[in-house]
């Protein structure tokens, strides 16, 4: 009864390496011999894994042009295997496997993008949640203002490069014109992802705010996070950075640190 | 460390005095959003896509692996440019 336990490491190899195919594999079909019936099975797994990346690298894909993708991505296969049976977790190195890829050296912004596109990928399938609820915030007495820990919604995520990478994104949308140029020396991006509903939404946020969330990601304290952020940009402005967080559904909840 | 309440009183106060988000819709959004198992991303897992991508029997030889062909981005990048082009990459420079 372990026949098939037996013979699927030898035919995970064959397809995944080309390793010679496991003797127990049935020959009798009629149309093709094993090693072409392999290299179609193969041909398919290389086809999927593609189309998994195509699919969470859209941006990346038309910057570099197909062909040059192709390549990218027959490359990350060889290197980084499918770990998961739910192919939306494929690719998740890219943006470090890009780094590292030589012929994609010249175009120093490309792992940020890729990043961008990742976090945007994982927004679209984060789980859903609800947004802060102010009603049960207004319930609490401003002392609990500094214990105040607020929860990211699932779907937010923040990443920042030294590239302009949301007006890359943006320029490379359904819709947006042909016609773009843009310049790397714009300045640095703090790239806000969050989804509305089912559309994945890229924002910028500034220094100063960015480095605040980064703060509260990280399940520090509202009182310290806020401490933290005006030792470094003293003009921060907290009520208007909070304003539009929240209202753009950037946090799902909040708890009061201290408080059951 | 200072705690800055007076600033987080008015920052929140902010907050619930525009009466943003959450509130008794709450429920009502949260079914709206709710997301519909098996619904993929235009052209992912959606085996018919990979029919058009791929001929599979035509592309089933293992010699036709493009990797030593040496690849140039041939894409919008080309729209992109700067003086930081160059930089990490270290082996081009601007003067070519």
């Amino acid at each position: 009864m372990n026949a098939l336990g037996d013979i699927l490491p030898g035919f995970s190899r064959a397809i995944v390496r080309g390793d010679e195919p496991p003797g127990q594999i049935n020959s009798a079909y009629p149309k093709h011999t094993v090693s072409t019936a392999i290299d179609v099975y193969r041909n398919n797994y290389l086809g999927n894994l593609h189309d998994a990346l195509a699919g969470a690298y859209p941006v990346v894909g038309q910057l570099v042009g197909n062909d040059f993708f192709r390549r990218l991505t027959r490359a990350y296969i060889g290197k980084n295997p499918s770990r998961s049976g739910n192919l939306h977790h494929y690719g998740e190195q890219m943006a470090a496997f890009i780094a590292a890829f030589l012929p994609a050296q010249q175009l120093a912004y490309l792992p940020d993008v890729a990043a961008l596109e990742w976090a945007c990928h994982c927004a679209y399938f984060a789980e859903d949640a609800g947004t802060l609820d102010t009603g049960k915030l207004s319930r609490l007495g401003q002392e609990h203002y500094p214990d105040l820990v607020l929860v990211l919604h699932p779907a937010c995520y923040m990443v920042r490069s030294p590239y302009p990478i949301a007006d890359i994104w943006h320029a490379h949308q359904p819709g947006a014109p042909d016609d773009f140029h843009i310049d790397l020396d714009g300045g640095p991006c703090n790239a806000l992802v969050i989804r509305n509903d089912d559309s994945v939404i890229v924002g910028e946020l500034d220094d100063a705010i960015a480095l605040w969330l980064s703060i509260i990601q990280n399940g520090t304290t509202l009182g310290d996070a806020t401490a933290g952020t005006l030792e470094k940009h003293p003009d921060f402005d907290l009520q208007a950075g909070l304003s539009r967080l929240v209202s753009q559904g950037v946090f799902a909840d909040f708890l009061v640190k201290g408080l059951p | 460390m200072e705690n800055h309440q007076k600033l987080l009183s008015i920052a929140i106060g902010g907050l619930l005095a525009l009466g943003l988000a959450g509130n008794a819709s709450a429920a009502d959004k949260k079914v709206e959003m709710e997301k519909c198992f098996g619904v993929a991303k235009a052209g992912m897992n959606d085996c018919s896509s990979n029919k058009s991508a791929h001929s599979c029997a035509g592309q089933a030889t293992k010699n036709n692996d493009p990797m030593d062909f040496v690849a140039v981005p041939k894409g919008t990048c080309d729209k992109i440019a700067g003086g930081s082009l160059m930089d990490s990459g270290g082996m081009m420079k601007k003067a070519m």
